[in-house]
């Protein structure tokens, strides 16, 4: 799982819910299906809505890792 | 229309069908009754061209998922009546009967929602609405423990739960599942239904768990799956001058055992409360394990 090419990358620290998940849903939106997106979250709310949204709106999650105080998310895009 | 002079007990009968006097002399409200509160579009407009020709252009929405339409002049009321059938809008009731059986919006648009509450409410209209009883009777439903239709502040509540299982070959270890259950089933000095080992594979202990789902949710590969879903039943729960909290007397009930339940408990109340009693009051003097019997 080390080698995901990773095409997006977004800091979405300190972002609030709703945001966050709306930040991430637009830029998933401008990505070609098959395309790759790490997202940054806060831990607590952030992390638990985004993922649950996430997986809602039909991506594939293919990471969920916890670094430091903040979380990383690697998203496939459908 | 002629002049009509209502009695007592004209007036009497027409409060069974939903029709409350105002303080008003010679006005009337009319309540009507919205099972589970879903009303299709084209119903609502006739609320509309109701309330436009025998009230004053205003509806009331009740707590408890009805419209009530106030202004209704006494010399109206039977026309009201002729056109109300025709309108397809359903009759509400007062004075010692059950009400109108309340719903959350449930799985079919909920992400918490674990049992379809429209087809539900539809179909208990029929054993829940409009039985005589000592006083007055309330039943809701609730789609999850988020509990949105109050089942435990009404007479009978249902609340639907979901038993989660995990496919541990799924699993990626991200430990979210453990963190969300923290939060709920693990709350306060409550044990979690989750945790982590050292291998960060999640171990399930059922006897902590909520049933809420959260694990299901928030689980980013679907190794949380629901395993089965029931309804959790509450009794005796009002609110009024003196509000009581519902006692659950079961987990899990089948969604086909619930008409079941609604007739049982309607006969119980009949059984045990002196006129004028609310379920709850009646209950108290009863043995717990007895009633639940009765009723289950």
């Amino acid at each position: 799982m080390s080698n995901i090419k990773i095409d997006q990358y977004m800091d979405l620290k300190g972002v609030p819910c709703p945001l966050n998940f709306v930040k991430t849903k637009l830029t998933l939106e401008g990505m070609e299906a098959g395309s790759i997106l790490e997202v940054v979250l806060d831990d607590g709310e952030p992390v638990i809505n985004v993922t649950a949204s996430v997986k809602e709106e039909g991506h594939q999650i293919l990471k969920v890792e916890k670094i430091a105080e903040h979380w990383k998310l690697v998203i496939k895009k459908v | 229309m002629q002049k009509k002079n209502y009695s007592d007990a004209e007036l009497q009968g027409l409060r069974t069908g939903g029709i409350i006097k105002q303080k008003q002399k010679d006005y009337f409200i009319l309540r009507t009754r919205i099972p589970g509160g879903y009303l299709k579009a084209d119903i609502l407009k006739k609320y509309s061209a109701i309330a436009k020709k025998y009230g004053r252009d205003y509806v009331h929405v009740s707590t408890r998922q009805g419209i009530e339409i106030p202004w209704i002049h006494i010399k109206n009321i039977l026309k009201l009546l002729k056109d109300l059938k025709k309108s397809g809008i359903l009759r509400g009731a007062c004075g010692p009967r059950s009400r109108n059986l309340i719903a959350c919006p449930g799985s079919s648009v909920c992400r918490f929602g674990f049992v379809d509450t429209e087809q539900l409410a539809q179909k208990l209209d029929r054993v829940a609405f409009g039985k005589n009883v000592p006083k007055k009777f309330k039943v809701a439903i609730s789609g999850c423990l988020n509990s949105c239709a109050k089942p435990q502040e009404n007479d009978l509540g249902f609340l639907a739960q979901g038993e989660p299982e995990v496919d541990l070959g799924k699993c990626i270890g991200c430990t979210l599942c453990a963190k969300v259950c923290e939060k709920v089933c693990g709350r306060g000095k409550r044990e979690p239904a989750i945790v982590m080992d050292k291998n960060k594979r999640p171990v399930y202990r059922k006897e902590n768990c909520f049933f809420e789902g959260d694990c299901i949710r928030v689980c980013p590969v679907n190794a949380w799956k629901l395993k089965k879903t029931g309804f959790a039943v509450y009794i005796g729960g009002k609110v009024g001058r003196f509000p009581k909290f519902g006692i659950k007397i079961a987990d899990f009930i089948g969604e086909k055992d619930i008409p079941k339940i609604i007739k049982n408990t309607i006969h119980c109340y009949n059984r045990i409360a002196e006129k004028g009693e609310r379920f709850v009051e009646a209950l108290e003097r009863q043995n717990l394990e007895e009633i639940k019997r009765e009723i289950l």
